[in-house]
């Protein structure tokens, strides 16, 4: 596995066309490492038949709320959790939070 | 939707229509049978001009459609055909 639990990541802020499982308002923005939730086939080629092989690391990942929308008025410490497949995920900066 | 502004959120519940169980247990079956994948669904609902004019199982029925054309096990005009034996047999809906 690339990342460990903790580690800070960046989602990519690719627009590879197609299906894709990585939520567009994740893309770019800054999180860590949750947990890694296993490995499975890439659903990206599962939606066109294809077999999805070699099987991709999925990582829970944690943003912080205020990091994803503009003018966010909850708690500072409201996070959200999303499911991102490691080949959308570069490492980020700093240390983790 | 999909991280957009989307409005606000409808809290009101749904009662669930005849056409729509049909069209999750059409759904179930056909990835019973092997001939759909949940992936491809998804994929299939995306890719559909008409989305954000669609509720939610009329997607599932367009996208499901869509996939058995796309594979070949049906036709459109066969799909067509049959809607027009249905109609003229029940009439509208």
């Amino acid at each position: 596995m690339t990342f460990e639990p903790g580690d800070n990541v960046r989602v990519l802020p690719s627009e590879k066309p197609g299906h894709v499982r990585t939520p567009g308002y994740l893309k770019g923005k800054a999180g860590w490492i949750e947990s890694l939730v296993g490995e499975f086939p890439n659903p990206e080629e599962l939606a066109y038949g294809f077999s999805g092989k070699p099987e991709r690391p999925l990582y829970r990942v944690g943003f912080r709320q205020a990091d994803l929308w503009d003018d966010y008025e909850g708690p500072a410490e409201d996070c959200l959790y999303a499911d991102v497949y490691e080949h959308w995920l570069e490492p980020g900066e700093g240390a983790p939070t | 939707m999909g991280g957009s502004p989307g409005g606000p959120i409808d809290r009101g519940q749904h009662e669930v229509e005849d056409w729509e169980r049909l069209a999750d247990a059409i759904n179930a079956a056909l990835g019973g049978k092997g001939l759909q994948t949940t992936d491809q669904h998804r994929r299939a609902i995306e890719s559909l001009e008409e989305y954000r004019d669609l509720s939610y199982y009329e997607r599932w029925v367009a996208a499901t459609e869509k996939l058995l054309v796309e594979k070949g096990v049906l036709t459109s005009d066969e799909i067509d055909e049959r809607a027009a034996s249905i109609r003229r047999h029940w009439g509208e809906p």
